[in-house]
C-alpha cells in the first residue's frame, strides 16, 4: 500500500511540473526573447570599448566591429518588435492540461505494470541472512554461518556446526575441511576426528586414504573403545590388502557389538567377503569393481596415490604370506610403470628365491621380466 | 518495494520526456509563453526522476540485493564497498543508466542556469533534449533494463569485471559521460537554432558555456582513461588507439573544432553553418561511439553488451537522430546568411585553419576506426589498422596545428599583419630554438626528430605564455600596473592561454616519454638487479597476499638511486576468485614528472619473474597537461561576461546607477 502511496505521489509531482508552469501567466517576460540577444550585443559592444581602453585593438578596428555589432543589434530589437504577436489560446491549453492529467499516468502507469514486478520486495542480502532461521532455507543458513566464518575465521564453533551440515549436502570435502578447522582451533575430539575420517573416505569414492587413516587412528588413541573409527580402520585394513589382520579387526568389533546397530550388517558383510576367499586359489583378487569405478573417477594425483597403495599391500602379503608367480609378475610390472625400477628388481630377486625349486614358474618369471626389460642378474 | 520504486521513477521519467518532447516545442512554434514555460521545471523534475532511480539502483548495489538481475551479473557481496559503489555504471544497463542521468542532468542545468536564454530557444532546446532522452529511457526499459527481477535470488553475485575493480572506474566514466553525453545538450541547441532559424552570433555565445563544460569534462575523462590504462594494462603505453578510445577521442576532435569555430561564429558572425554542423556532428561521433562499443561490433574491455538487439536498437536511434539533424540542416542552412568577411590572415583565418586540421584529423581517426570494421562486415577480411596507420595520418596533421597554435590568440580579427604578429613571437620561437638545441647537445644527433619535438612543444607552451604577456605590456608599463592588468584580464583570455599551455605540456610529455624511453625485460630471481636510467632495481622475491575478492602473487622490489632505497615498489598479478580472471596491477614510481614503471610478467616457477621496466621521462606530463587544458576551460566559463545578459537585472542596475547619478 505504501509502495502505491509513493507511487501516485510521484506521479502528482510529475504532473504538478507541468501543471503549474501552463497555469501561470507569463505576460511579464513576453519581450524577454528580443531582449536576450540585444543584451548580448550590448555587451560586446562594452568589450570593445574596454578593449579599446586596453590598447587591444585600434580605433579604426573598434569602430568597424561597432557598426558590425550595431548592426546586429538593430536586427535583433527589429525582430524582437516583429515577434509580438501568437500568444496563449484556450483550446491548446486544455489539451496541454489534459496531456499531463490523463496521459502522463497512464502511460506511466501501464508501461510499468507491463515492465515492472509490483509485488517483489526488496532482498538485501543482509536482512534475507538475518530473517528468523525457520523461514530460511538450509542454503542461506549455510551462506549465513559462512559470512560468519569467513569474518571470524577462528571460531572453531562455528565450524564444527557447519561441518555435518555440509556432510548432509552432499560437500564432503568441504565438511572435511571444516572439521580439520573446528579441531586445529579447540583441539582433537573422537567424533570429530572420525567424522572427518568419514568425510575424507567418501570424498575419496569410499577409499580410505592415508590421511583418513591417521584421523581414524587418532580418534581410536583418544577413545579406544569407539566403534565408528575402528570399522572404519577395520575396512582399511581389508582395502590395503592385509586380510588376516582386518578379519581380526572386524572379530574384535563385533565381540559383544548390538546386533541391531546399523553397522554390524555392513561389518559382517565385509568379514564374510573376507574370509570368502580361499587363500591360494586360482583366483586372483584384484580391485573390486567398485574400486576401478572409483579409480577412473579419481584425479590423476589420487588415482596414482591409490595404485600405490594397491600395489604397496601385495608386495606387503607377498612378501609375508608368499603367492603365486602370477601375483609376483604382476607386482613387478607395477613397480616398472610406477617407475620403480629398483623396487621391480629387488621384487624379482625375491620371487626367484621364492621359487627357486619350481622351474616352470621360475621360467615364467624370467620370461616375464625379460619382456619388461629387467635382468635377473 | 524501494526497487521497484526506482523502476517506476524511470518509466515515470520516460512518459515526463514524451510531454517535454512535445509542449515546448509546441509553444515555441504557436508563441504559446505557457506552453514554452512548461520547459524548464519539467526538465528539473526529469532530473530527479532518474537521479532517484540512479540512487535506487546504487542502493541495490550496496545492499547486496540479488533480487535484482544486474546486481547479480556485476556484483559480488564480498567486494569492497567502493566497487560496489562503482560497480552500478561498471556494466551495460547501469552505464547506460549514468547515461540518461547525464542527459536530464543537461536538460536541467539549461533549465535552471538558462535564464538569459530567449524563451523559445531554450523551450526547443530543452525538447530536443528530451526527444534524445526519451529514445535513450526507451532503449533502457526495452533491451536492457536495469531493474529486471528474479524470483528466487542467488545467494552470490558474478562479480565485476576484475579490470574494472579499480579507482579509475570511479573517476574515468562519469567523467567521461559527463563529457561524451555533455555535448548533447550543443547538438540540441544547433537542431532548436535551426528549427528557429535563429542562428547568429547570439546563439554562439550562448551555447559557449555549453560547450566548455562538456569539452572541459570530456578532456579530463579521455586523460583519466589513459591514465587508468597505462597502469592497469601493464604494457607501459598510455594511448592504444584502440577503437573505444578513437571513440571518445573523435567527439574531442570534433569539439575542439567547434569551441573554435564558435568563436568566429560569436565575434563575426561568419562561419555559422559550419559550427552548426560541427555541433552536430560532435553529438554524432558520441552517438556513433556508443554505437560502437555498446553493439558488440567491437570487443575491448569496455564492450559489456554483446546483444545484437541491442546493437540494432542503437542503430536505429543513431540513424534517427544523426540522419534527423542532417536533414534539418539541409533543408536550412540554405537560408543562413552569409556573415562576417575576412581576410586570410586574419584572426578569423587562423581558426578556420585550427578547424581544417581538426576535422582532417578526426576523419583520419575515423576512417582508421571504422575501415577496418566496415571490411569486415562487407568482405569478411579482417585487417588490424593500428598504431603506424594513425602515426602516418593524425601526427603529421598535428605539427602543423601545433606550429599554427601561438599566431591564433595574437592575430587580429578581420585583417593582421603577419609581421607583426611574428615580432609579439619572436621571444618564443628563440626560447624554442634554444631549447631545441640544448635538447640536441644533451643527446646527440641520434634521436633526430625528438628535439623538434620537444621544440614544438616549447614553442607552443612559450608561445601561449608571451601571448598573455604582450596583453599585460609588462615592459611597457612596469611590473605593478602590469599585474593589475594581468588580474584584469577576461577569463577567456586566460582559458587560451591556459589551455594552449596544457596543449604544450602534453605534447612535450608524448614527446620525452616516447623518444627518451628507457625500457628493459628480462627475467629476474630474488636478489637480482637492474639498473635503468641511473636507477638500481632489485628484486626482493615474491609472496603471495590474500585481498577481499582475489588473491595475488606480489613482487617485491627495492629502488635505489646512489645506494639510497628512494621507493619499494609492489608491482603484483591478481586472480579475482569469481571470475578466476588474472589482472596485472603495476608498480609506478613518480620522480618529478617522471616514472619508473614495473610490471610483473609470467612466474618461472623457482621464483624467478619476468619483469618489464620502463623508464619514462617527464610522462605525467602528459595527463598533467590536459588537466591544466580543462583548467583553461573552467578560467573561460567562469568569465564574467558570459553570465551577464540575463536582461532584467542589468536594466535595473543601469537604472540604480542613473539614479545614483
Amino acid at each position: 500500500m505504501v509502495f502505491w502511496i509513493l507511487i501516485a505521489l510521484l506521479t502528482g509531482a510529475a504532473t504538478l511540473s507541468v501543471l503549474v508552469p501552463l497555469s501561470r501567466s507569463r505576460r511579464g517576460q513576453e519581450a524577454a526573447p528580443a531582449r536576450a540577444d540585444e543584451a548580448v550585443y550590448r555587451e560586446q559592444l562594452a568589450a570593445i570599448d574596454k578593449e579599446l581602453e586596453r590598447g587591444l585593438i585600434d580605433t579604426e578596428a573598434a569602430e568597424a566591429a561597432r557598426t558590425e555589432i550595431a548592426r546586429r543589434l538593430l536586427a535583433a530589437h527589429d525582430r524582437g518588435d516583429a515577434t509580438k504577436q501568437g500568444g496563449p489560446r484556450t483550446g491548446r491549453l486544455k489539451l496541454a492540461q489534459g496531456l499531463a492529467l490523463l496521459a502522463l499516468p497512464v502511460l506511466a502507469f501501464g508501461l510499468y505494470i507491463l515492465l515492472g514486478s509490483p509485488g517483489l520486495p526488496d532482498q538485501p542480502l543482509l536482512s534475507r541472512l538475518n530473517a528468523p532461521a525457520e523461514e530460511q532455507s538450509v542454503d542461506l543458513l549455510v551462506a549465513r554461518v559462512e559470512r560468519h566464518l569467513t569474518e571470524n575465521p577462528e571460531d572453531g564453533q562455528g565450524w564444527a556446526v557447519i561441518a555435518p551440515v555440509y556432510m548432509s549436502l552432499g560437500q564432503p570435502k568441504a565438511s572435511a575441511k571444516a572439521y580439520s578447522n573446528a579441531i586445529r582451533i579447540l583441539g582433537p575430539r573422537q567424533t570429530w576426528l572420525t567424522d572427518m575420517g568419514e568425510a575424507q573416505t567418501i570424498a575419496n569414492q569410499g577409499l580410505v586414504t592415508a590421511e583418513a587413516r591417521a584421523a581414524f587412528e587418532q580418534a581410536v588413541a583418544l577413545e579406544p573403545s569407539a566403534v565408528k573409527p575402528r570399522f572404519f580402520l577395520a575396512l582399511a585394513l581389508g582395502q590395503e590388502g592385509r586380510k588376516e589382520e582386518a578379519i581380526a579387526a572386524w572379530q574384535a568389533l563385533l565381540q559383544g557389538a548390538d546386533e541391531n546397530a546399523a553397522w554390524v550388517g555392513a561389518a559382517r558383510q565385509e568379514m564374510a567377503r573376507l574370509t570368502g576367499e580361499v587363500p591360494g586359489s586360482d583366483t586372483l583378487r584384484g580391485p573390486s569393481q567398485e574400486e576401478v569405478a572409483a579409480a577412473s573417477e579419481m584425479a590423476a594425483e589420487d588415482r596414482q596415490a591409490m595404485i600405490s597403495n594397491m600395489v604397496a599391500g601385495l608386495a606387503e602379503r607377498l612378501s609375508t604370506e608368499g603367492g603365486s608367480a602370477e601375483e609376483w609378475n604382476r607386482l613387478i610390472r607395477a613397480y616398472m610403470v610406477l617407475g620403480k625400477k629398483q623396487d621391480a628388481e629387488q621384487a624379482l630377486t625375491a620371487a626367484l628365491s621364492a621359487y627357486a625349486d619350481k622351474p616352470e614358474d621360475l621360467s615364467m618369471i624370467k620370461d616375464a621380466a625379460s619382456k619388461l626389460g629387467l635382468s635377473d642378474g | 518495494m524501494i526497487v521497484e520504486f526506482g523502476h517506476y521513477a524511470l518509466v515515470l521519467a520516460f512518459a515526463l520526456t514524451l510531454v517535454q518532447s512535445v509542449l515546448p516545442i509546441w509553444g515555441a512554434l504557436q508563441k504559446d509563453d505557457r506552453l514554452m514555460a512548461v520547459a524548464p521545471p519539467v526538465s528539473v523534475m526529469l532530473f530527479v526522476l532518474v537521479l532517484l532511480s540512479f540512487m535506487v539502483l546504487t542502493g541495490a548495489y550496496l545492499s547486496s540485493d540479488f533480487s535484482v538481475l544486474n546486481v547479480v551479473e556485476n556484483s559480488h557481496s564480498a567486494k569492497p564497498l567502493l566497487y560496489k559503489f562503482t560497480g552500478v555504471w561498471g556494466n551495460h544497463e547501469g552505464s547506460m543508466l549514468l547515461w540518461v542521468l547525464i542527459l536530464v542532468f543537461f536538460g536541467a542545468l539549461v533549465g535552471i542556469f538558462g535564464g538569459n536564454l530567449p524563451a523559445d530557444l531554450r523551450a526547443v532546446t530543452l525538447s530536443v533534449q528530451a526527444w534524445v532522452s526519451a529514445g535513450f529511457i526507451l532503449f533502457l526499459l526495452a533491451t536492457s533494463n536495469p531493474f529486471t527481477r528474479i524470483l528466487n535470488p542467488p545467494l552470490e553475485g558474478a562479480d565485476l569485471n576484475p579490470i574494472l575493480q579499480d579507482i579509475g572506474l570511479a573517476i574515468h566514466p562519469p567523467l567521461l559521460y559527463v563529457g561524451y553525453v555533455g555535448f548533447s545538450i550543443t547538438f540540441s541547441f544547433a537542431v532548436a537554432a535551426l528549427i528557429l532559424g535563429r542562428i547568429d552570433a547570439a546563439w554562439a555565445r550562448w551555447v559557449r558555456p555549453w560547450t566548455l563544460l562538456a569539452w572541459c569534462f570530456l578532456t579530463l575523462g579521455i586523460a583519466m582513461g589513459s591514465y587508468w590504462a597505462y597502469y592497469e594494462l601493464g604494457w607501459g603505453g598510455w594511448w592504444f588507439w584502440d577503437p573505444v578510445e578513437n571513440a571518445s577521442f573523435m567527439p574531442w576532435l570534433a569539439g575542439t573544432a567547434l569551441l573554435h569555430s564558435a568563436i568566429v561564429m560569436e565575434k563575426r558572425e561568419a562561419l555559422k553553418v559550419w559550427t552548426v554542423l560541427l555541433a552536430i556532428f560532435t553529438f554524432s561521433l558520441s552517438l556513433l561511439g556508443t554505437f560502437l562499443v555498446r553493439s558488440g561490433v567491437l570487443t575491448s574491455v569496455h564492450a559489456f553488451a554483446t546483444d545484437p538487439a541491442r546493437g540494432v536498437f542503437i542503430l536505429a536511434l543513431l540513424c534517427v537522430f544523426i540522419g534527423g539533424s542532417l536533414s534539418l540542416f539541409a533543408w536550412r542552412a540554405s537560408m543562413l546568411k552569409q556573415g562576417g568577411l575576412f581576410a586570410p590572415i586574419s584572426r578569423e583565418g587562423g581558426l578556420v585553419l585550427n578547424n581544417l586540421f581538426l576535422t582532417a584529423a578526426c576523419a583520419a581517426v575515423f576512417v582508421g576506426t571504422l575501415y577496418p570494421l566496415v571490411l569486415d562486415a562487407v568482405t569478411g577480411e579482417k585487417i588490424s589498422v593500428g598504431a603506424p596507420f594513425f602515426n602516418l595520418t593524425f601526427g603529421p596533421l598535428m605539427v602543423p596545428l601545433l606550429m599554427a597554435i601561438p599566431f591564433g590568440p595574437v592575430l587580429s580579427w578581420k585583417r593582421a599583419d603577419l609581421g607583426a604578429a611574428c615580432q609579439r613571437l619572436y621571444a618564443a620561437f628563440g626560447l624554442a630554438l634554444l631549447l631545441t638545441l640544448v635538447t640536441y647537445w644533451a643527446w646527440g644527433m641520434e634521436k633526430v626528430l625528438a628535439p623538434l619535438g620537444v621544440g614544438l612543444a616549447v614553442w607552443v607552451m612559450a608561445g601561449a605564455m608571451s601571448e598573455i604577456v604582450t596583453r599585460v605590456k609588462f615592459f611597457e608599463i612596469g611590473f605593478k600596473r602590469g599585474f593589475s592588468r594581468l588580474v584584469g584580464l577576461p577569463g577567456s583570455a586566460w582559458g587560451t592561454a591556459i589551455a594552449h599551455f596544457g596543449i604544450g605540456l602534453t605534447v612535450l610529455g608524448i614527446v620525452t616519454a616516447s623518444a627518451f624511453q628507457d625500457e628493459r625485460v628480462l627475467t629476474m630471481r630474488p636478489g637480482d638487479t637492474v639498473e635503468l636510467a641511473g636507477y638500481q632495481m632489485t628484486f626482493e622475491g615474491a609472496a603471495p597476499r590474500r585481498g577481499p575478492n582475489y588473491t595475488e602473487e606480489v613482487g617485491h622490489f627495492s629502488i635505489r638511486r646512489g645506494g639510497a632505497v628512494v621507493a619499494e615498489l609492489d608491482p603484483s598479478k591478481r586472480i579475482y576468485t569469481a571470475r578466476q580472471m588474472p589482472t596485472t596491477e603495476a608498480g609506478i614510481y613518480t620522480t618529478g614528472f617522471s616514472q619508473v614503471y614495473l610490471s610483473l610478467g609470467e612466474g618461472r616457477g623457482d621464483g624467478a619473474v619476468d619483469v618489464r621496466v620502463y623508464y619514462k621521462p617527464l610522462i605525467t606530463l602528459i595527463w598533467i597537461g590536459c588537466v591544466i587544458m580543462s583548467l583553461g576551460a573552467v578560467f573561460s566559463i567562469a568569465d564574467r561576461r558570459l553570465r551577464v545578459g540575463a536582461p532584467k537585472p542589468a536594466r535595473k542596475r543601469q537604472q540604480s546607477m542613473a539614479a545614483a547619478e
